[in-house]
């Protein structure tokens, strides 16, 4: 049984995103129900220019704007501003990736919306934090992915640095911002009272380091590129067969045996190089080799059968198509549709967490700029007069 | 110490490795009540977890500001233990097998017919049901299955795993966020609900762009190596010492031209417009590159950055901890553990104004049971049956 109501149905969010990390906390807002509004400058009226993120009718805009509304504002003529106070006063949530001067020279920092608004919970992304030597740079996810040392540590010993196929920083930061928002909306329930909330993609990729991180923090280890190996448990990798390659990741001392007898390499466990973790892990290399032999006999189907059938973690490496063609990605039903005005319908991914009994398809397509306007003036309470001056001043 | 956000809240948290432990963290650290349940210990024996030693820096990482009772769950008496801290809970993670809570009785709805308030957080590898859901999964097989390890790296050197355990973090974070979506739902209906994902949803929702390539368009993304795959120029170029990354795709070319002292590759012909750039992309590399290997990066990071051209190094993890802007944003943040002494980890990534998180950890990483004789107490458990449990293994 599924109910068509949202968690977020009651709060109001003013969306001053751009690119990608801000409209990824939006979006989060926005798929679990809440009224997002984006707010974007006159001038993009008309244009299919995102400016950031391709054509404002291509695959990347349409994924990540979906189910908000949108209206055009000039926060810098003073009737923009003003218009903007006003929707500021009574929404529940404002999220902004703008450089980190620039909501305070446009006067809508959480300081000034929050005097208007105490409840006003106020979520921030930068590159690399709201303060500190580089706050005036731009950032954008490669860099923090160079800086935030995951080039360093992704790809084969040798090759020289390599970038991870997708803009993981950006998306982090913004999935710990929608965190952060939430954790406050949360905290507002008891305290009445909202908070700045801010993180940068820098801090995201630091976090995001993890293990590779602690190993450095506590032991003073540089990881380094362990190519499609794990980094410390072995065996962990990517092996070739007659067809595909196929992940197979037997680490610990039962995956390991349950691993080699049923791939009939038995032998390996009788051998005092591979006989615990960290012996494995020092020959890596020659225990690939003992587990490439017997693999590159069959293909890829056939191992990834067997070896699931005798619980070792096993699988392929899909590509694009074969993602989305996959049984079980298609049984997770992670696709859904919304229909554009403009475009018709289009395929866009579904949030990753299910809420048992809540069925979160989507409400609406990404819109065009400005789109809603006038619908959303009205609901703060403008008549058609004040629209109407509005639009003559150019603040709309 | 500030009032952190989650005070109040009491979770239980029966995961291990690491995509459930990591939504435990989110909880622990923004200050709730976090009760890990494990296994008892054979005495005696040095046990370890699936992500290495107890005492070793990952596990020291992934389970900080929490207390820890050992509990045998298949044990009637262990059981009937967990329903008591269950009826009292606000919320509960786990990421087993996805039968296996079944299996003890412990599922969503045997825990709501006592307590119509928890939140139910679930992990699995590939989700609850489906082909898949009895198969064992873990990071790297999710980030084959996920199409992840097809588009990063070179084309000619095959498919590429990331180097940190992306689909575990992801899922944990994406738990974590599910777990506020139906708290704060609380707060209207007086209801809590079941809320789960998967490494499989995780990684597949990650692909973002990538994806909705293909969704929309039909395009399947390929390795593009160290390049942007749709924006150009944007690639880690060599320096006079070291590699760095430039990002100077759309109206930033020019920016980036004149940063160089080449104004002339601005009005080239091949690399006048976006598509000309876009498609003479490794031509304009080796342009690019032959100015920047004159200098080191260092020069450059500098003065692109004052001509507002993104770019920065590629630190290694050890130079990552030494920069300047990391060392500001002060992320991270120690524990003073009993035996090892000081231990630095990093905080989580997200400040909330005037609720700055503790410069050192509430907790350190609990020893299995080590708050078992507290938690029990706190149950109204009396000495004598804690003993007497002790004794029959059952914590």
């Amino acid at each position: 049984m599924s109910e068509s109501r949202l968690p977020l149905e009651k709060y109001t969010v003013l969306d001053l995103t751009r690119a990608r990390a801000g409209p990824t906390a939006a979006r989060v807002l926005a798929d679990w129900g809440a009224n997002v509004i984006a707010i974007e400058h006159p001038d993009r009226a008309g244009s299919d220019s995102s400016g950031f993120t391709g054509a404002r009718s291509g695959p990347d805009f349409q994924n990540l704007h979906r189910n908000k509304r949108s209206l055009s504002l000039d926060m810098k003529k003073p009737e923009g501003h003003a218009a903007f106070m006003r929707l500021a006063e009574k929404a529940d949530v404002v999220v902004e990736n703008f450089r980190p001067d620039v909501k305070r020279r446009l006067k809508i920092d959480y300081d000034a919306v929050a005097k208007i608004n105490p409840r006003i919970v106020y979520g921030s992304i930068s590159g690399f934090g709201q303060d500190g030597p580089y706050s005036d740079r731009p950032g954008l996810d490669q860099i923090a992915q160079g800086m935030g040392g995951l080039m360093s540590i992704t790809g084969l010993p040798g090759q020289g640095p390599v970038r991870v196929g997708i803009p993981i920083t950006d998306l982090c930061a913004g999935m710990f911002l929608a965190q952060g928002i939430l954790i406050a909306l949360l905290e507002r329930e008891t305290t009445g009272k909202g908070r700045f909330v801010h993180t940068s993609l820098l801090e995201a990729m630091v976090f995001m380091l993890d293990f590779q991180g602690s190993r450095y923090l506590q032991r003073g280890e540089v990881p380094k590129q362990a190519g499609n190996n794990h980094p410390t448990g072995m065996p962990q990798g990517c092996y070739a067969t007659t067809d595909d390659p196929i992940v197979i990741a037997a680490v610990g001392d039962n995956l390991f045996k349950r691993f080699c007898i049923a791939i009939g390499g038995e032998h390996m466990l009788a051998m005092p190089e591979f006989s615990g973790d960290k012996p494995r892990s020092d020959n890596r290399k020659q225990l690939d080799a003992e587990i490439e032999t017997i693999i590159a006999t069959k293909p890829s189907a056939y191992w990834i059968r067997l070896l699931n059938e005798a619980g070792v973690p096993c699988g392929p490496v899909n590509a694009m198509d074969q993602v989305f063609a996959d049984e079980q990605v298609q049984h997770l039903n992670t696709v859904h549709h919304v229909d554009s005005k403009r475009l018709g319908r289009l395929a866009v991914i579904r949030q990753p967490v299910n809420i048992d009994g809540i069925d979160h398809s989507f409400r609406r397509a990404s819109p065009d700029s400005g789109e809603h306007t006038d619908e959303v003036l009205m609901e703060f309470g403008m008549s058609s007069d004040d629209i109407g001056r509005l639009r003559a001043a150019g603040a709309i | 110490m500030s009032r952190l956000p989650l005070e109040g809240y009491v979770v239980i948290d029966l995961t291990r490795a690491r995509a459930g432990p990591t939504t435990a963290r989110v909880f622990a650290d923004w200050g709730a009540d976090v009760i890990q349940i494990g296994p008892p210990l054979n005495a005696g024996k040095k046990g370890g977890a699936l992500t290495g030693s107890f005492d070793g820096s990952d596990y020291q990482n992934l389970h900080r500001n929490k207390r820890s009772l050992t509990l045998d769950l298949t044990t009637p008496e262990g059981h009937a233990i967990f329903m008591k801290l269950a009826a009292k809970a606000d919320a509960i993670i786990e990421n087993f097998r996805a039968d296996v809570k079944h299996r003890l009785k412990i599922d969503y709805k045997t825990i709501a017919k006592i307590n119509p308030r928890i939140v139910y957080g679930s992990i699995s590898g590939f989700g609850q049901d489906g082909p898949y859901r009895d198969r064992p999964g873990v990071d790297q097989i999710a980030q084959g299955l996920a199409g992840l390890m097809s588009i990063t790296g070179f084309p000619e050197t095959g498919p590429v795993r990331v180097g940190i355990p992306v689909t575990d973090l992801c899922a944990g974070m994406f738990l974590a966020q599910g777990m506020f979506l139906a708290l704060l739902d609380r707060e209207k209906t007086g209801k809590g609900q079941w809320v789960h994902t998967s490494l499989l949803e995780a990684m597949t929702f990650m692909l973002d762009f990538q994806s909705a390539r293909w969704l929309q368009d039909g395009e399947v993304a390929g390795q593009a190596g160290n390049d942007h795959p749709t924006g150009v120029p944007t690639s880690c170029y060599r320096t006079a010492d070291q590699r760095m990354n430039v990002a100077a795709s759309g109206d930033l070319y020019a920016r980036l031209c004149h940063a160089l002292g080449a104004p002339h590759l601005i009005e080239q012909a091949e690399y006048k417009t976006f598509k000309a750039r876009s498609d003479n992309r490794e031509q304009l590399n080796a342009d690019i590159e032959a100015i920047l290997i004159t200098k080191p990066a260092a020069y450059w990071i500098e003065k692109l950055n004052e001509a507002g051209v993104p770019c920065g190094p590629v630190n290694s993890i050890d130079q990552v901890f030494e920069d300047p802007q990391v060392k500001h944003l002060n992320v991270v943040h120690y524990t003073d553990h009993p035996k090892a002494g000081r231990l630095g980890m990093v905080g989580q990534p997200i400040t909330l104004s005037a609720a700055p998180q503790p410069e050192t950890f509430r907790l350190h990483t609990p020893d299995p049971g080590e708050h078992s004789n507290e938690i029990l107490a706190e149950l109204g458990v009396s000495r004598d049956e804690i003993d007497r449990m002790r004794e029959a293994k059952i914590i």
